[in-house]
């Protein structure tokens, strides 16, 4: 892997190339070599310093033709990137947990300034304790931000999703978060269909911006604005992220057509009949799938809503696919404190509006890093099936 | 779809408006401004040498420039590269850090480099004046008298009784210390000034009444070349010679080896010129000092290397008496005793009644300080006028030729700066005195003080751009260490130990260019600009601006907010906050 990319293997048909075992965090890296980033800056954090790793490597040895610029922190790593991407030039840069609640305040700058900037975060639990599990309060905690955010199951959607992030955010111009978990995702070695140059090629066309500093025609960017025009703007931010939803359908399209392989911002999966469904997010919907393959073996009428999409957060989507559920089970693995999980908080909000729609259960599992088994989320579908209403907001389990 | 996504809102502020229109210099209330003050060494220098500057242009690697700064206050950077006792490195601010600058290596190569490429210095030089003036005496008062009147415009003629002028530099000081080719590249120059030196001119002392006719006055720079008489039994024999001499005689090629055992009377750099001659001739040397090591007023750095170099030395002696024994001297001494030290840590001995010893040796040299060769060079006694200042008296008769006595006539400390020092104390005083009177001269001599002095500033003097430097003498606590690095003083390369004693090569060797620049840029040029563009780098309202033309710095006061960025991140406080008046 290190040193430059591996010539592709054809498969014995001479059809599709063989796929390549890599870790998730070289997914993110290899869809942002192919996505051609002009920029990378980063700051190593455990567990995303493999994806900046080896995009060094890539920008030292040649691989990659793209300016690699070391900063002291975070902060600076997404400075950098704004001042980079205002330029012109497409840009990428990957933390996790502390390192992304150091950005907090340029995350606002970047959606604020309209700027398609796209990141690789890799859900860490924050401290303390020091924890480097897998957690998904980090990258949650930052949804006011404007960041566009999809969250990931494996490593093929992760290095789709990223290729995806740059089509979307140069759409609309809003920054894109692809959102993988630690050392499940991140440090996991799966079978990954690395496309080549020319197929991405033909799905991403270079970034060709509607605005950028430019030397000929100098002007300054994000100066003081009266509260009309601030308004607007932050209006205008709105209306972008309705515009992506929108998008990201079409962009599946395009996708599909050329690598046969589509991500909605939602999946149901047997939502149809489905009277409990668990809404999952993450790994944890792999597992799930396990369980609802034994479930539905079984006779129960199970079903799940596996969301990709958080911002903007498909409401509409997710109302039909609840539509004909008699309860719905949200498993979070993150909480706000002094309300509920998150994921279980905005499925209540695009639902309070629907008339007798079901009642949703949330639980909180997972937090810290710790194992969400195919028992745990077996019990969660029984106690929610056993229950009639959610006696409390939030349930916790494996505690 | 790529269409559609064109006509998504984006409404980006952005303002095509300099932001030149906002003038934030008009909140400000503190004004920083470019105050370039004094370094310590450079108002520790008898030569007022602009050290920190020097050293800048050094490492900066602009050698022609450094050396040219140096010849504005001294005409000796080949000699003083050598064997100044450089009191600049025992005032540098950088030995609170790590170790001093070795400011004279640097000088010296200044010099060598400048020597080596055949330089022709740009110095500058004021319009000529009608008046001439005599030097007697071409030691390194009387040249330096010279070259500096030279400068301010007056024609200078040099008597030197000697076939070749130097004074104490060529006749006193050993070749292991100060090679000829390095007292004559500064000769040179020197003369290349314009400056006439007549050799072999013994003047008498009907000379002043004589120079009226041709002279508006006489420096009197004919220095200290007779040995103190001790005073005791024994001292007018053949075997007893005076230190001075011996080393004259030396330089002459009239000795060339000596052997047995000397005995050399005295504490002083003649002393110790002296044992030290003596080794490379062949013999042993015994120093006899009545007081400690430690109270000896020669360099320190010197008494280690003759001791080095086997040289003895016998603390706490007097002589008492010399006589002949068979074809040797049996020299009686008085052992003495330290009965208190004064304010500055010097014994104060006594004799410790009747312990004495007698040591037989071939011959016993005098070093026991000089005194001028004749007494019509004294300065008391003479009519007229007379105006005392630090290094120079001034007499003025009323009729005939001006008197000024410089040089070790009148010097406290006797070392080849303070020369220089008096020489250019000389030349401004008879300017200030031939331009206008004798009461200007003190004043305008304090108006040209480096810092609080010694040092003596010509640039000062001649209105060059030095005048601006703010005379406070820069602390090591104002300098902003954070910008600096620990990087150890130059080792000096020297020759070995045995090649010392086989004869009278220069025992400090060269250093290679990389070398000089290394240390020229340990210096922290305290107080002065050096364009390292920290206030550049750091000013929020881009108000600092760089001239293209003489590297200069300056504020564009339309924009600067004073917020005294620049002047805190000013690692050398070349810089300085003060209150808007309001």
């Amino acid at each position: 892997m290190r040193g430059g990319v591996p010539t592709k293997c054809h498969g014995p048909e001479g059809g599709r190339p063989m796929k390549r075992v890599i870790e998730g965090s070289h997914a993110v890296a290899e869809a942002v070599r192919l996505a051609k980033v002009q920029v990378i800056s980063a700051y190593p954090i455990t567990p995303q310093t493999h994806i900046v790793e080896i995009l060094s490597e890539y920008c030292a040895n040649g691989t990659m033709n793209a300016r690699f610029l070391r900063v002291e922190s975070e902060h600076s790593a997404l400075a950098a990137l704004i001042g980079a991407q205002s330029c012109g030039v497409r840009t990428f840069t990957a933390t996790a947990s502390q390192g992304l609640a150091l950005m907090h305040e340029l995350l606002h700058w970047t959606s604020g300034a309209r700027l398609p900037i796209v990141m690789a975060e890799v859900n860490r639990a924050l401290a303390p304790g020091w924890n480097i599990w897998t957690d998904q309060t980090d990258s949650l905690a930052q949804r006011d931000t404007g960041w566009i955010q999809m969250y990931c199951e494996d490593g093929q959607e992760v290095l789709d999703s990223v290729l995806q992030a740059y089509r979307l955010a140069e759409l609309v111009y809003l920054p894109v978060m692809v959102v993988l978990d630690a050392f499940y995702l991140s440090h996991t070695y799966e079978p990954v269909d690395v496309p080549t140059e020319e197929e991405v090629d033909r799905f991403l066309p270079p970034y060709q911006p509607r605005f950028q500093v430019d030397t000929e025609n100098p002007c300054a960017f994000g100066q003081l604005v009266p509260p009309g025009a601030y308004m607007k703007m932050r209006h205008n931010i709105a209306t972008a992220m309705d515009e992506a939803l929108r998008c990201l359908n079409e962009i599946q399209e395009e996708f599909h057509a050329i690598f046969q392989r589509r991500y909605d911002a939602v999946e149901a999966i047997c939502c149809d009949d489905a009277e409990i469904i668990l809404v999952t997010s993450g790994t944890i919907t792999s597992t799930c799938r396990l369980v609802l393959k034994s479930l539905r073996e079984r006779g129960e009428k199970a079903g799940i809503l596996k969301m990709k999409l958080f911002r903007p957060f498909p409401v509409a989507l997710v109302r039909k696919a609840t539509s004909r559920a008699k309860k719905i089970a949200v498993i979070d693995r993150n909480f706000s404190f002094g309300a509920s999980g998150i994921f279980a908080q905005e499925l209540r909000a695009a639902l309070c509006n629907v008339p007798d729609h079901p009642p949703v259960f949330g639980y909180i599992t997972g937090i810290g890093g710790l194992d969400v088994t195919v028992e745990l989320l077996e019990e969660i579908y029984w106690k929610t099936k056993n229950t009639t209403f959610p006696e409390q907001e939030s349930i916790w389990m494996g505690i | 779809m790529n269409e559609l996504a064109n006509t998504i809102p984006l409404l980006v502020p952005h303002s095509s408006q300099s932001t030149e229109s906002n003038k934030t210099g008009s909140w400000r209330f503190l004004r920083p401004l470019f105050d370039e003050k004094t370094s310590p060494c450079s108002a520790a220098c008898p030569a007022g040498e602009d050290i920190a500057r020097i050293e800048m242009l050094t490492a900066q690697g602009l050698f022609k420039e450094a050396w040219e700064t140096i010849l504005r206050e001294n005409p000796f950077p080949s000699v003083c590269g050598r064997i100044c006792p450089h009191p600049c490195e025992g005032v540098c601010n950088r030995r609170e850090y790590d170790e001093a600058v070795a400011v004279h290596t640097v000088e010296r190569f200044l010099a060598e480099t400048a020597s080596r490429y055949d330089l022709k210095p740009n110095v500058e030089k004021l319009t000529a004046k009608k008046q001439k003036v005599a030097v007697v005496g071409g030691g390194p008062a009387g040249l330096s008298a010279a070259y500096f009147l030279i400068l301010l415009g007056y024609s200078c003629d040099v008597f030197e009784a000697m076939q070749e002028p130097g004074g104490i530099l060529r006749w006193g000081i050993p070749l292991y210390r100060l090679p000829l080719s390095a007292l004559r590249n500064d000769i040179a120059q020197i003369e290349a000034r314009g400056v006439q030196i007549r050799t072999g001119q013994q003047v008498g002392r009907e000379f002043p009444r004589e120079a009226a006719s041709r002279y508006d006055a006489v420096f009197l720079g004919c220095g200290h070349s007779r040995t103190v008489e001790i005073g005791i039994t024994g001292e007018e024999m053949s075997a007893v010679v005076d230190g001075l001499t011996f080393l004259k005689q030396i330089r002459q090629g009239k000795i060339t080896s000596l052997r047995g055992l000397s005995a050399i009377i005295g504490g002083g750099n003649t002393a110790i010129d002296v044992a030290r001659s003596i080794v490379r001739l062949g013999g042993k040397a015994l120093i006899l000092y009545r007081r400690r090591r430690s109270d000896m007023p020669a360099f320190a750095a010197e008494v280690q290397m003759a001791l080095e170099e086997g040289v003895e030395l016998r603390e706490l002696v007097a002589p008492v008496k010399i006589s002949a024994e068979n074809r040797q001297c049996v020299l009686t001494l008085q052992e003495m005793k330290v009965s208190n030290e004064d304010s500055r840590g010097r014994a104060t001995v006594l004799p410790n009644e009747g312990k004495f010893r007698e040591i037989l040796v071939d011959r016993v040299f005098k070093a026991t300080g000089a005194q001028p060769a004749e007494t019509w060079f004294n300065p008391s006694g003479k009519e007229g006028t007379a105006l005392t200042m630090t290094n120079a008296l001034l007499v003025y008769p009323g009729t005939g030729p001006v008197l000024v006595f410089g040089g070790d006539l009148v010097n406290e400390t006797k070392s080849v700066a303070h020369a220089v020092l008096s020489g250019k104390q000389a030349a401004m005083a008879l300017d200030t005195f031939f331009q206008g009177s004798i009461e200007a001269i003190l004043p305008r001599l304090h108006a040209c003080l480096a810092g609080q002095g010694p040092a003596l500033s010509m640039e000062i003097y001649m209105g060059g751009p030095r005048r601006f430097r703010n005379p406070h003498i820069l602390s090591y606590g104002e300098l902003n260490t954070d910008y600096f690095q620990f990087q150890p003083r130059i080792t000096q390369p020297r020759l070995l130990r045995e090649e010392r004693l086989r004869s009278f090569e220069e025992i400090d060797l060269k250093i290679s260019t990389n070398l000089a620049i290394r240390e020229a840029d340990r210096c922290f040029n305290c107080g002065i600009c050096n364009q390292c563009d920290n206030c550049y780098m750091f000013c929020p309202d881009m108000a600092v601006i760089r001239e293209k033309e003489g590297h200069e710095r300056c504020i564009n006061y339309d924009y600067c907010k004073g917020c005294g960025l620049c002047v805190v991140e000013c690692p050398r406080n070349a810089m300085a906050l003060r209150e808007e008046d309001l």
